[in-house]
């Protein structure tokens, strides 16, 4: 096992990563930016070193910055987290070079399934349903063309080196076509560097649900059933929650069994999510992801197990500590998304804190970083905290949301809570009526108040 | 009032005829009281620049919120500007590239900091003497870590 840890990231998920450090006896090594220095993952790390001033690219993403503080400091092995460094093949085999273990899969299958077309063609020969497409990548407006002819219209131009919903243009008839084309290709070449496009049947409101994976290097793979991630603005994930009120048991295994073809076609290991979309009882794979998830606490509340400290067994070469018989989703987990933002525009509000109360109670648990008087930067993304309330059912679930958002206090910045609050009292949402097209609904609220209690 | 507000506060009391100037707002009291004797400036020192000389005149600023780092006595700092180990000398058995009290000229080599095998050459900026050496040879060192200070020639 290892004695010392780096973290390679930030706010939240760098304090997740440093509990799992804590729990399993490993020191740990907070990296940080100068506009981090007076945060909560610096605090509580064992050693802390500054790499960098405020920008991405001089500090959270500056390779050799990150692996000189592992160097300095003699850290054992590196943990990505998510965003940043984590899906970068180039990262993880530096990593590995300089003699350091990488807290996640091979960088060749980052590499693999990192490029997204490539991705589907793996998955199509492995068996794996994927939707109606292109067959790799299409170079202009006549390849595109051709493929829209064949699989119809509307279609989803999507960035092969892409994510978070840059690089997507949805194009519903064909005169839209070639202006669609030329814009996807600026926005990805402009946001990874390559202009790459692929074509993909475009579903209208399918529901977004994805599979977690363990694999580890003895040949052990799991799944950890699913999260239902299709409330979103923009390709963001606002709410999660576990199960998904869209599958029976019959779907379910269907599904996981086709995200453990899809995990043991590339010989996964460590912590993966296999993301479908679901239309009726038809599923599609889509990505997948290499890495650990922003919303992996709707797993762990309702399966009861760490994800982060199975990651971090993985990488030292134990096996999982548990088999897929052990596996058991109990009740019900939905995660709620706060932003530091405007909740009606969605402008990011960075800033100083001023007073700040958490939630809790029986069946709350809340991941953040933030504390009285801390700054929320204005370099990164806007996510401050995730709240998740976990009940026997989903309706206790939700009122235990409820009452989480409602004692949730944040002074001085905007934040989104009382958009959460709208969308947990939605009563389609309590229905379980949600697709990817929930959001769309959702306008900026008139001037009469909507009857809440705090905040 | 942010930080730049601030400086430029300051700089416009120090430019006058004022001996005194007192600021009060809600949360925020600011006095500045301009110090004949003083040798040097005291003022808030940013971590990651070089501390400014001092003009004769520079008050002395009590600001209400935060403390500030003395840069003190016209000296200028030298921050590393990666993360690496600190050495002293081009090699285990060379002479250290400055000793304090040496004179350096603009583009001198002062140090290595090491970083992923790869040797990099910190040079001054200025031409200056030698003050203090911060960092020992061999010592890890973190971007923004001050490493000289010197006082310009």
């Amino acid at each position: 096992m290892f004695r010392k840890i780096l973290i390679a990231n930030r706010g939240e998920i760098a304090l997740r990563i440093i509990w799992a450090c804590r729990e399993l006896g490993i020191r740990t090594v907070a990296v940080h930016s100068t506009a981090d220095s007076d945060s909560l993952h610096v605090k509580f790390a064992d050693e802390e070193v500054c790499i960098g001033p405020p920008h991405n690219k001089d500090s959270y993403l500056n390779v050799s910055a990150v692996i000189s503080a592992a160097e300095i400091t003699g850290a054992e092995a590196i943990h990505p987290g998510y965003g940043f460094l984590a899906e970068s093949a180039h990262f993880a085999e530096v990593t590995r070079e300089c003699g350091l273990t990488f807290i996640g899969p091979d960088p060749d299958v980052i590499r693999k399934m990192g490029e997204k077309a490539q991705a589907r063609r793996t998955m199509q020969v492995a068996g794996v349903p994927i939707l109606p497409g292109s067959d790799g990548l299409v170079a202009d407006t006549d390849a595109a063309r051709a493929v829209a002819d064949e699989i119809g219209y509307p279609v989803l131009i999507k960035a092969a080196a892409g994510g978070g919903g840059r690089g997507m243009r949805v194009v519903e008839r064909e005169a839209d076509l070639e202006s669609a084309m030329g814009s996807a290709r600026a926005e990805a070449g402009s946001s990874f560097g390559v202009a790459d496009v692929y074509l993909e049947k475009f579903l209208a409101n399918p529901r977004h649900v994805e599979f977690q994976v363990l694999g580890d290097t003895h040949g052990n793979l799991v799944h950890l059933f699913e999260r239902e991630c299709s409330i979103q603005r923009r390709h963001q994930k606002l709410v999660e929650e576990s199960p998904s009120t869209a599958l029976d048991d019959a779907l379910r295994g269907r599904m996981a069994d086709a995200a453990l073809v899809a995990a043991k076609a590339v010989n996964y290991v460590n912590a993966g999510t296999i993301e479908f979309l679901l239309s009726g009882d038809e599923f599609f794979f889509i990505e997948m992801n290499t890495r650990i998830q922003v919303e992996h606490p709707v797993t762990e509340m309702v399966t009861g197990l760490d994800l982060i400290k199975e990651q971090i067994r993985i990488a030292a070469g134990e096996p999982i500590s548990f088999t897929q018989q052990d596996i058991v989703s109990r009740g019900h987990a939905i995660e709620c998304r706060i932003n530091a933002e405007d909740p009606d525009t969605h402008v990011p509000c960075p800033g100083r804190i001023h007073a700040f109360h958490l939630p809790g109670g029986p069946g709350v648990r809340v991941d953040t970083a933030c504390y009285a008087e801390a700054v929320v930067p204005p370099y990164y993304d806007s996510m401050i905290a995730k709240v998740i309330a976990h009940g026997n059912t989903r309706g206790e679930a939700i009122l235990r949301m409820r009452r989480a958002l409602e004692s949730f206090v944040v002074e001085g910045i905007k934040t989104n809570v009382p958009l959460q609050q709208r969308i947990v009292a939605d009563e389609d949402f309590v229905r379980g009526r949600i697709s990817t097209g929930f959001l769309d609904r959702f306008r900026p609220p008139a001037k009469k108040a909507i009857a809440t209690t705090g905040s | 009032m942010d930080h730049k507000d601030l400086r430029e506060l300051i700089d416009l009391i120090s430019k006058s005829n004022f001996a005194t100037f007192e600021l009060e707002r809600e949360g925020f009291r600011l006095k500045l009281v301009k110090n004949e004797a003083a040798s040097g400036s005291q003022g808030v020192a940013p971590r990651l620049e070089p501390a400014a000389p001092a003009a004769p005149k520079a008050p002395d600023a009590a600001a209400g919120a935060g403390d500030a780092a003395p840069a003190g006595n016209g000296l200028v700092d030298v921050a590393s500007p990666i993360v690496g180990t600190f050495y002293e000398a081009p090699s285990p058995d060379a002479a250290p590239f400055v000793t304090v009290g040496a004179a350096v000229r603009k583009g001198q080599v002062l140090c290595i900091v090491e970083a992923m095998k790869l040797m990099n050459e910190i040079e001054s900026e200025i031409d200056a003497e030698v003050v203090e050496i911060l960092a020992s040879n061999g010592q890890p060192v973190e971007f923004g870590e001050i490493l000289f200070k010197l006082r310009p020639a």
